[in-house]
């Protein structure tokens, strides 16, 4: 049994925080930390386990206190310019499915009566919230960006802690104009402000603008990575542009975000330099697909299918750098300008136009968009969005699936119509 | 030179000798799957092959299908039923724009273009919308399903059946029945309940004559009477409806010779 499954297989029979949080902590040391990362294939999947290891074990030691809770769209760099050690529920309901602890997490939500309908990263979240699996929380950001479940289901973890005081919704306008920026750059600057008086720390603007001038690197490097993969077929077989959700939110602000897109960097390099040096498959060019939403984190084939079948994912929607160059000098207002950047707020036109963007700059023979149950600002989209790459005679695929919940599809059937897409685009 | 297609469905097996010659069908077979996929197939290829009165080394190609395609190891390539149903549609109708496929655990309606499949939709995972629905229906009637068209026919009047699932649509006619309701109303209610579950999968996909339907339920005429009242199209329906998928299959594997 190699070090992967040991880890799932303990974790499986331990479920509780001592048990995580010991395992933590034997992960982090150097040389076991160094032998895990060896288990990874390419530099940037190593950097990306070691620095995950590395911000949970700061999460459940105890004392890098304080600890807060954040939703995905959040501007972490706050987090790190007021030394918080940010937790994301959402990204470990993630690791819930592919632990294979999912099906505990969502019996625990069930029997707490949160609704079957409930998206499966906030149900599972919940779950291990009621179990007790994750650190408490001192504070929660959390905010009403595209997503209605995360302000609802964080708002229950803040009650489950006793910290409802302590509980922050960032109330992000639909439309981006003057007034919405004054009103969330306000809103960002008043919650600081707060926290720092409850932390008895004062604002330190340097640290804002450290972190934002790290978030400025790794918006660089996304960009680059970006630029890279318009062109790039021959990816290495483990890369999965798709779980780097974390760091490019996460860990935004950081020097290891940084440190992993120059990893992620040189790697695709490699691969791009070696793929001009052969020059590409002229009999059988591979199809280029475009994905939207996110993937199932439990085992599953699809990738494996895609790849036996000659196709690449080139791009996902959610590594786009929708965001401009932020301005470290005016921190509060640059990260408000962040979210309302954020193609998933305001308009599906946002999405739209980034897709078709998107579809056009990495030559996209088909889209697949992978539907989430219980996601209803990604679901709701899904006609408007086919129907308008349809218009540049690129199919979709709107894949009905579960991210997190295995038992909420059948893997034959989601096979068959990936393949019937594959046949498709081969058509 | 001969090819086969197997179609592997979740409740029936069927194959397709052709001629590659005259594209004519020397043999087909219909066979329940049963609880062992790969023997079922392997067996309906043998009755095919005895029916055929031809030697399996006559058989140049073999493209599996269906569920169970991936589990036929005699067979030459594995393709979906999408691309096989939209295939041996055509084969019977060439200027077809929607396939309409209603099987025993499944169904899926397939846009066409120039003869190839460019979108598709499949039921969601519940039966509801399938050939078992009506199965478990007629179960729970005391009532045999080849009775379903006759009833359709001769009654005039309806009982709407609110439940999608078929467990609970189960219940749902016990109870209308403990209520002293018509079956032949239930019977009608129900037949209309698969053609509304297949009217919104044709809409998503957007519906464009000539359409074509396909499949065990195909032979079932008041679904198809039923479908053809709320889609306002006639529904073309090949000879053996059933083997679709089989001969679709049987015809994408002479591209591999």
């Amino acid at each position: 049994m190699g070090i992967k499954d040991r880890l799932k297989t303990g974790i499986q029979k331990n479920l509780n925080q001592r048990y995580i949080k010991r395992l933590l902590g034997i992960m982090s040391v150097k040389p076991v930390l160094y032998a895990y990362g060896k288990t990874f294939p390419s530099a940037s999947d190593r950097y990306l386990n070691i620095f995950t290891i590395e911000s949970l074990k700061k999460a459940y030691s105890g004392s890098n206190r304080p600890v807060g809770y954040g939703s995905l769209f959040v501007p972490f760099e706050m987090f790190y310019a007021l030394g918080i050690t940010p937790f994301l529920p959402e990204v470990m309901a993630g690791f819930t499915a592919g632990l294979g602890l999912a099906p505990q997490t969502l019996k625990e939500a069930s029997s707490n009566w949160y609704s079957q309908d409930l998206c499966t990263f906030h149900r599972s979240a919940s779950g291990a919230v009621e179990l007790d699996l994750f650190p408490r929380p001192d504070y929660i950001i959390t905010s009403n960006l595209a997503c209605d479940a995360a302000q609802k289901s964080f708002y229950m973890h803040s009650l489950k802690y006793d910290i409802e005081k302590n509980f922050y919704l960032i109330d992000v306008p639909y439309r981006y104009s003057e007034e919405s920026l004054r009103y969330l750059t306000s809103q960002i600057k008043n919650i600081c402000t707060d926290i720092c008086s409850k932390t008895g720390k004062k604002l330190d603007i340097s640290m804002f603008e450290e972190a934002i001038k790290l978030s400025n690197e790794l918006r660089k490097l996304a960009i680059e990575v970006g630029s890279l993969r318009k062109t790039l077929v021959n990816y290495p077989p483990s890369f999965n542009g798709l779980n780097f959700i974390m760091p490019f939110h996460g860990l935004a602000g950081t020097k290891e975000a940084v440190i992993l897109y120059k990893e992620i960097y040189k790697d695709l390099k490699k691969y791009l330099d070696k793929q001009h040096k052969e020059g590409p498959d002229r009999n059988k060019p591979a199809k280029r697909i475009l994905w939207l939403h996110l993937k199932p984190y439990y085992r599953n084939e699809i990738f494996d299918i895609l790849y036996r079948e000659n196709c690449r994912v080139v791009f996902e929607e959610i590594n786009h750098v929708y965001w401009p160059e932020l301005d470290y000098k005016k921190p509060f207002e640059s990260l408000a300008k962040k979210m309302l950047s954020n193609f998933l707020a305001g308009s599906i036109d946002n999405r739209i136009d980034i897709t078709l963007k998107a579809a056009r700059d990495y030559k996209a023979d088909g889209t697949i968009l992978f539907s989430h149950w219980g996601c209803r600002q990604s679901n709701g989209g899904a006609r408007i969005i086919k129907d308008s790459l349809k218009k540049l005679n690129i199919p979709t695929l709107v894949l009905d699936g579960d991210c997190v919940d295995q038992s909420n599809s059948s893997q034959g059937q989601v096979k068959t119509r990936l393949q019937g897409f594959i046949e498709i685009l081969n058509s | 030179m001969y090819t086969c297609g197997i179609d592997v469905g979740s409740v029936s097996t069927e194959v397709v000798i052709l001629d590659n010659k005259d594209n004519k069908i020397v043999s087909y077979v219909i066979a329940l799957t049963g609880s062992d996929s790969k023997n079922a197939a392997k067996a309906a290829f043998e009755s095919s092959l005895i029916k055929a009165g031809l030697k399996d080394s006559e058989i140049k190609s073999i493209v599996a299908t269906g569920y169970g395609r991936i589990n036929i190891p005699f067979a030459d390539k594995n393709i979906t039923e999408i691309s096989c149903h939209a295939r041996g549609a055509v084969s019977s109708f060439p200027d077809l724009k929607t396939v309409i496929d209603i099987g025993g655990q499944d169904s899926k309606v397939i846009k066409l273009e120039g003869g190839n499949p460019i979108d598709f939709l499949m039921n969601d995972k519940c039966a509801a919308g399938t050939g078992r629905f009506l199965e478990v229906m007629a179960k729970a009637l005391e009532i045999d399903l080849e009775e379903f068209t006759p009833i359709f026919n001769k009654t005039s009047d309806k009982v709407d059946i609110t439940s999608t699932c078929t467990v609970f649509a189960e219940s749902e006619i016990v109870s209308l029945i403990g209520h002293g309701i018509d079956k032949n109303k239930i019977i009608k209610g129900l037949i209309y309940s698969i053609a509304d579950r297949i009217t919104t999968m044709v809409e998503r996909v957007g519906l464009e004559e000539p359409v074509c339907m396909t499949g065990g339920v195909a032979k079932n005429l008041g679904v198809v009477r039923a479908l053809e009242e709320k889609l306002e199209v006639r529904l073309n329906i090949p000879d053996e409806p059933q083997i679709t998928g089989a001969l679709g299959a049987a015809y994408l594997a002479q591209s591999l010779l």
